[in-house]
């Protein structure tokens, strides 16, 4: 071979070398963890009428961040947060997810993908093979093709049949027979309202109204309000969120100063729904009459502990994360984040389709699986040949085959300083009545 | 039927809020010649201002009066620092509504950190419901529907009997010739600025008390119906305005008792679009910016 066509031989290796080295971006094809840092994408609402669900995201990425990196990373890659705002708005979500992808090659997974947004993002994510735990309830979900799809919260269904059974079996008050369903125009809120309806009317309850609202900021809800309580209600299922405060309070102004007793979403566990209902009614109303409905954490225990500690020491970075301590969908984040890092290590290769599948083992587990609740723990575990079973801050996850987990809710209240009080559980027997009522 | 009497009772509301905020917008338009389309964020501003007042403990009257004065002060600073550099370059009449939505823009994203994503409410007692018929009114909302006609009256002082008003309605007409007849015009229109930014910030306080809760993305949406409320009665008319706010205030109000309220403003929006088929310069507009209406 002549020496320029050697040249031209070595330089064309050269070149599929560092091509080679270009795709598939921070990933290593599948063996070994690869170098660099390590980014989460939280795409969320961070703005609009939905802005309070994505700093609930954001929270459980810094807390889990550190969790990771403090305890030599990803193999040593050290993992941080980046927001993509959506607005809530499914035409805003796809090029935030667009950009994010295209932007970022060393994705290790995402988190956010509420319902606002999750029909338009996650056929994108997932085509990027990226692993996502969607904080969506939608029911197109619940037997999603998508590989890469996780979702750590029941279905919408569960959540409004949990609300239905609160206002039917809940303690402290004889069953509500009429009830006025408040829900927000939007996709997620709207996923609630026909599982309701269906469950509350077979079980012998009438629905009073059906009020769909519009959440546009700065809308007065006065002539809605009037219509609603002309219909005489005795009890209000809601998720409205950013409009809670301003419906609530003209609840109270146009009924005298008397509140109704209204039970919201799982979603309406949060501290930024919780201050703006409590400057609108007052905290002494705000105690009385709200009723939610929640999955059954601990908040205790070692993995807790971690997760709070983590979270409060986000403070420095987004100030209001330790807010989030007993906001269900930041612990179940949180959990997401480290189970991918776990799937990561344990299979050692940064590649989404070698680590992915290995993210259902961890949550669910094995036969004879250590259980560990930290990341650190987790590593160790791994270190020492042994198969693991993550039970972190949010407690057990159980995947089906469509990656989506279901536990079980408890009815709940709000103490005055915003904490979340259990107030009671729905047995078997009145989950399975009002199951079969709503049609599963 | 009661559900109706009771919804135009809150239409007198929204209209009212609409109204004082309309016609400081829609001066502003026809006599400087700029489309502020900061307006919404510096009604917010105003809230905001109030807000934290209110939380020191201070009434939230009083505290519509800084809102005020701060709305005033706000807008005369952002026609003086931005506005004004521009058109003295003769920026185009499109440059300055980019240039006044770029100041929207870094209004609310300067804001954002200051005060949050979440929404707030002022400490106020609303007061006893007040009842005509099937009209129910809060203590709180009947003050603000006098403030409203109080405020409309002495707009309409102001531009047919005094002096200021004068020059205004012949800077509006043509600042040139004003100019050439002795009228300072330069401080006509920082008068302007003062008066609508006054408005502005007025209508920031009044309509976050009318919402109960309000952000930071309530500004862009005020000025969705604001220019809603400007356009329908005529670009830069005042009078207009008021009717525009009028019109919109009730329907939005009557149409949420009739139908769905998940479509109240697509029927006042759909109103608008009919309105504007069918009399494109407006309801009032004849004779251009502050002239006559016709």
């Amino acid at each position: 071979m002549r020496g320029f066509e050697r040249f031209k031989l070595v330089a064309a290796l050269g070149a599929l070398v560092v091509l080679a080295g270009c795709g598939g971006g921070g990933s290593t094809g599948g063996s070994g963890l690869g170098s660099g840092p390590l980014l989460v994408g939280v795409i969320a609402p961070f703005t609009g009428a939905d802005a309070a669900l994505g700093p609930a995201y954001y929270a459980a990425c810094l807390a889990a961040a550190p969790s990771i990196n403090n305890n030599g990373g990803v193999g040593g890659r050290q993992v941080s947060c980046q927001k993509f705002d959506t607005r809530g708005e499914p035409a805003d979500a796809v090029p935030a997810a667009n950009a994010m992808i295209a932007g970022n090659s060393n994705l290790m997974a995402v988190i956010g993908c509420t319902s606002d947004e999750a029909s338009t993002v996650v056929p994108i994510i997932d085509r990027a093979h990226i692993p996502m735990f969607c904080m969506t309830g939608q029911t197109e979900f619940n037997k999603t093709t998508s590989k890469y799809f996780h979702r750590l919260v029941p279905a919408d269904i569960y959540d409004a049949y949990a609300m239905v059974g609160s206002a039917l079996y809940g303690p402290g008050h004889a069953p509500y027979k009429r009830a006025a369903l408040v829900f927000g125009n939007d996709i997620g809120s709207q996923a609630f309202v026909a599982p309701a309806t269906n469950a509350f009317t077979k079980l012998g309850g009438t629905i009073a109204i059906n009020q769909p609202i519009n959440l546009t900021p700065g809308t007065s809800y006065q002539t809605e309000v009037a219509a609603m309580l002309a219909t005489h209600p005795d009890v209000i299922l809601t998720e409205a969120l950013g409009a809670a405060g301003t419906y609530l309070k003209e609840v109270k102004t146009q009924n005298g100063g008397q509140m109704i007793p209204f039970i919201g979403t799982s979603a309406t566990i949060d501290p930024t729904w919780f201050q703006q209902v409590r400057d609108a009614i007052g905290v002494d109303d705000l105690v009385k009459y709200y009723g939610g409905v929640d999955l059954g954490y601990t908040f205790s225990g070692p993995a807790y502990d971690e997760f709070q500690t983590n979270l409060n020491a986000a403070a420095s970075t987004f100030a209001d994360a330790p807010k989030y301590k007993q906001r269900g969908s930041t612990l179940h984040l949180y959990d997401g984040i480290i189970m991918t890092a776990l799937a990561m290590t344990e299979t050692n290769s940064a590649d989404p389709t070698v680590y992915n599948p290995k993210i259902k083992e961890i949550a669910n587990g094995s036969s004879g699986a250590t259980v560990v609740g930290t990341y650190k723990d987790g590593v160790a575990a791994i270190k020492a040949g042994k198969s693991i079973q993550f039970v972190g801050a949010g407690g057990l996850n159980s995947f089906d085959a469509y990656n989506n987990s279901v536990s079980g809710y408890i009815w709940v209240t709000y103490d005055s300083q915003g904490n979340e009080v259990k107030a009671g559980q729905m047995t078997p027997q009145q989950t399975a009545t009002i199951a079969q009522a709503g049609g599963i | 039927m009661s559900l109706f009497v009771a919804a135009f009772g809150f239409g007198l509301v929204s209209m009212s809020v609409i109204a004082i905020a309309a016609v400081g917008f829609t001066m502003q338009f026809g006599i400087t010649n700029m489309i502020n389309l900061a307006y919404g964020e510096v009604m917010i501003s105003s809230a905001y201002v109030a807000y934290y007042m209110n939380r020191a403990g201070v009434s939230i009257w009083i505290g519509m009066v800084a809102g005020a004065l701060f709305g005033a002060a706000f807008s005369f600073l952002l026609n003086r620092v931005v506005y004004a550099p521009f058109m003295r370059k003769g920026t185009a009449n499109l440059g300055m509504v980019i240039v006044s939505l770029a100041v929207s823009l870094m209004i609310s994203n300067l804001l954002l950190p200051i005060v949050g994503y979440y929404s707030v409410s002022y400490q106020e007692d609303a007061g006893r419901l007040i009842r005509l018929g099937s009209i129910i009114l809060t203590r709180d909302q009947i003050i603000v529907i006098g403030i409203a006609v109080v405020l409309m009256f002495a707009i309409h002082a102001l531009l047919t009997y005094t002096r200021l008003g004068k020059a205004m309605r012949a800077t509006a007409a043509n600042p040139t010739l004003a100019r050439n007849c002795g009228i300072p015009t330069q401080r006509v229109i920082d008068s302007v600025w003062l008066i609508t930014g006054a408005l502005c910030g007025l209508a920031g306080v009044v309509a976050a008390l009318n919402a109960d809760s309000f952000a930071i993305a309530n500004g862009s949406a005020f000025l969705i119906t604001i220019l809603a409320a400007a356009v329908l009665g005529g670009a830069g008319q005042p009078y207009g305005a008021m009717i525009g706010a009028v019109l919109i205030g009730l329907i939005t109000e009557l149409s949420a008792a009739a139908w769905s309220p998940e479509y109240k403003e697509v029927v006042a929006f759909g109103i608008l679009v009919i309105v504007m088929v069918l009399r494109p310069q407006g309801l009032l507009a004849k004779r251009g910016a502050l002239a006559a209406a016709g």
